[in-house]
């Protein structure tokens, strides 16, 4: 059982500051949904969660089971096992799925894996996410689709078996089959292997087919708003205008 | 200061571009013996400066530091045994030369039988001279500049290789020419022939200890592929971290129906300076002309690579890629040049750099000569740095920053690395391109750090 934790974070690039005071609390097991309009700080607070190097942390903490990671390179992030699915997965031009893959593997081991035992696994990951075996050996994000740099993304999550991943806009781009297939390699995670994640997303669809147990509403670098699956639907129906008034009124 | 002149005429229409035929049209084509070869080099040596050649308009490879006089040729007696870096492998035959002397050579008894020739270019002069006579410096030119014309006038050793009409070899041959101390002079000479209908694979190597004091390697390269004779050609240049100078010309010829893949891969030595050249002389000849470089520390390479065809319907196609760090400098200036009535050739040049050091500098300069109406003759390539994204979305797969970079610098040079369809030369170069990272980590850290 691991816990990602952040309190009061404050986060600043060179031009502004865009996390203004974030609190959350994702654990093993569990499924979160973080919810916002454009600009709000969705993609900041995740590649701050990273140790991305044009974020600044100006105040507050992330922690990983109770130790302060603010200051963990962010190789080292995850080796304890946070994962980050990326929005926009860049090209790694001349390194195969599979190759880059292994590489992941021995970052985190003292003995680099067998081939047999990285070819069951490899073998477990295709068959659960029910991907093209033959896909594995294209380089990885050179020349894929949007949806195949997704499923690339997820099938590294598979692989990497992390304790908490945060999953960035991953459904955005994608078309409804794509969609499924992402959706459900998380749920997929979720059952099998006690996957936590965080899963930010600026639409509500990809929570058609994954439901979290919790949601929040990031507006303007803050948490505004906490609830269960109602929240997601009430978004749906209203937009985030009531949202914002009714945060105005109460402040 | 004279500047060589191994590049096109400035001004256009007054001299042909002076690729290395043309350069021996004025040289003059009859054969000669060797000894009066030898005598014109050394006439051509004693009244020639060491060469300057100006790249970019902003810097230049010079030689005129090194003390040409304080450089022996030195000798070595024969050994048993082939180097240990080649002992994993099968090979047709291994020939090495250290310094002056050629200390080893072996050839396969099978092949021998069959006609195969691999001896020293001495022993050549002497026991075929039928076919030395025939090939040698056939292309090559003499007098361009000074360490051209020494390499001719006292080469010693040297390698010969002949593979006769229709034999088909699988196994590479080996060629080796190290340095094993400073001080020395290498002149170094290569002449390989896969006559008509052929199929061999060739490797070239360029190796040196970690010297003390200043060498010279001056080498001549020629192979000619008749009819129909397909090569692959490697050659691996390490010269290590002394202070080897290298100042050399290869130049391979196909003729009708021939084939070669050639793949030079400089990967160190304190001054480089390599004319290749590829001659696609007989229709129907094709060729892939691979290159690739990494310069660190403060390395400098200069490359002239030329694509010439001199018949049609002709095939080329130029790929070369190089990277640098640390201080050093790297120049590939790339020629395509296609002669009036070489009608229906299709070429092709492209050129990939990456920077990996703010202090380094890489230059690329393309250029297509055009003499016939009906072929097609272009260029492209891009220009690199490390991609922090890229580095960032690796390290948050857990790779540490070199080992990201690493991923990279290998990915740069991957598709010309597993064209060479041979598993030990692959290894070879990229652990070759791995240590060559390791040094420079350092400096790819604080290049990473000041953007």
């Amino acid at each position: 059982m691991a816990e990602l934790e952040i309190r009061n974070l404050h986060v600043r690039t060179e031009e502004r500051e865009i996390l203004r005071g974030v609190d959350l609390s994702v654990r093993t097991g569990e499924l979160h949904a973080l919810l916002g309009p454009n600009g709000s700080g969705k993609s900041t607070l995740a590649n701050t969660i990273m140790g991305h190097p044009s974020y600044e942390v100006t105040e507050g903490q992330i922690l990983f089971d109770g130790q302060e990671i603010n200051e963990l390179s962010t190789h080292e992030r995850a080796k304890l096992g946070l994962f980050l699915a990326f929005q926009y997965p860049v090209a790694v031009p001349g390194v195969s799925v599979a190759n880059f893959l292994r590489m992941a593997l021995n970052a985190q081991r003292e003995e680099p894996i067998k081939v047999k035992e990285f070819g069951e696994q490899l073998g477990h990951a295709v068959e659960l996410l029910d991907v093209d075996r033959a896909f594995t050996s294209r380089h990885l994000n050179d020349g894929f689709s949007g949806g195949e740099k997704k499923r690339a993304e997820i099938l590294q999550m598979a692989m990497l078996r992390p304790q908490i991943a945060v999953l960035d806009e991953t459904d955005s781009g994608l078309d409804i089959d794509a969609l499924r297939t992402v959706a459900e390699g998380v749920a997929k995670l979720h059952a099998e292997q006690g996957l936590g994640a965080l899963i930010i997303t600026h639409y509500q669809r990809i929570l058609d087919h994954v439901r979290p147990q919790f949601v929040h509403i990031l507006i303007d670098g803050r948490i505004v708003m906490r609830g269960g699956p109602e929240l997601v639907e009430r978004l749906e129906r209203e937009g985030y205008d009531p949202i914002r008034e009714e945060v105005a009124a109460s402040a | 200061m004279p500047e060589a002149t191994d590049r096109p005429a400035a001004k256009a229409g007054s001299a042909p571009p002076a690729t290395l035929n043309h350069a021996l049209a004025g040289a003059g084509t009859e054969r000669a013996a060797l000894g009066d070869l030898r005598a014109r080099a050394r006439s051509a040596y004693e009244h020639l400066e060491l060469p300057t050649w100006r790249r970019s308009g902003f810097w230049t490879t010079s030689l005129d530091q090194l003390d040409i006089d304080a450089l022996e040729v030195r000798s070595h007696p024969a050994q048993s045994s082939a180097p240990a870096f080649l002992n994993d492998q099968r090979s047709a035959g291994v020939l090495v030369q250290r310094d002056g002397s050629v200390v080893y050579t072996q050839l396969d008894p099978a092949l021998a039988e069959r006609g195969v020739l691999l001896c020293s270019l001495e022993q050549a002069a002497r026991e075929h001279s039928e076919l030395f006579e025939r090939y040698y410096m056939r292309r090559l030119t003499l007098d361009r500049h000074k360490l051209e014309a020494a390499s001719a006038a006292f080469w010693s050793g040297g390698a010969f290789l002949y593979v006769p009409p229709g034999l088909q070899v699988p196994e590479p041959f080996q060629i080796v020419y190290e340095i094993s101390t400073g001080a020395t002079a290498q002149y170094a000479h290569t002449l390989a022939i896969g006559d008509r209908g052929s199929d061999l694979r060739l490797r070239e190597y360029g190796l040196a200890e970690p010297i003390d004091g200043d060498a010279l390697h001056a080498g001549q390269f020629e192979l000619y592929l008749e009819d129909g004779a397909r090569c692959r050609l490697a050659q691996l240049v390490d010269w290590g971290p002394g202070a080897v100078h290298d100042v050399s010309t290869s130049i391979v010829e196909v003729a009708r129906d021939g084939w070669c893949h050639w793949l030079p891969a400089l990967l160190g030595g304190s001054l480089v300076h390599h004319h290749d050249e590829l001659v696609i002389a007989g229709p129907g000849g094709d060729m892939a002309f691979r290159g690739l470089f990494f310069t660190d520390a403060h390395e400098h390479l200069d490359v002239f690579a030329v694509d010439l065809h001199e018949t049609g319907p002709s095939g080329g196609d130029v790929h070369w890629r190089g990277a640098a760090s640390g201080e050093s400098r790297a120049s590939f200036e790339g020629l395509i040049q296609i002669n009036p009535g070489a009608q229906q050739s299709h070429t092709y040049l492209q050129f990939h750099s990456m920077l990996l050091s703010a202090q380094a500098r890489l230059d690329a300069i393309p250029s297509v000569l055009v003499s016939a109406d009906d072929v097609s003759a272009s260029h492209g390539g891009t220009v690199g740095e490390l991609d922090e994204d890229l580095i960032f979305y690796m390290q948050t797969r857990g790779l540490t920053r070199p080992q990201a970079v690493r991923v990279i610098v290998d990915g740069f040079f991957e598709p010309l690395i597993v064209q060479l369809d041979d598993p030990h030369l692959e290894r070879l170069i990229r652990d070759r391109i791995g240590a060559k990272l390791a040094n420079a980590a350092a400096e790819i850290e604080r290049y990473a750090l000041a953007r």
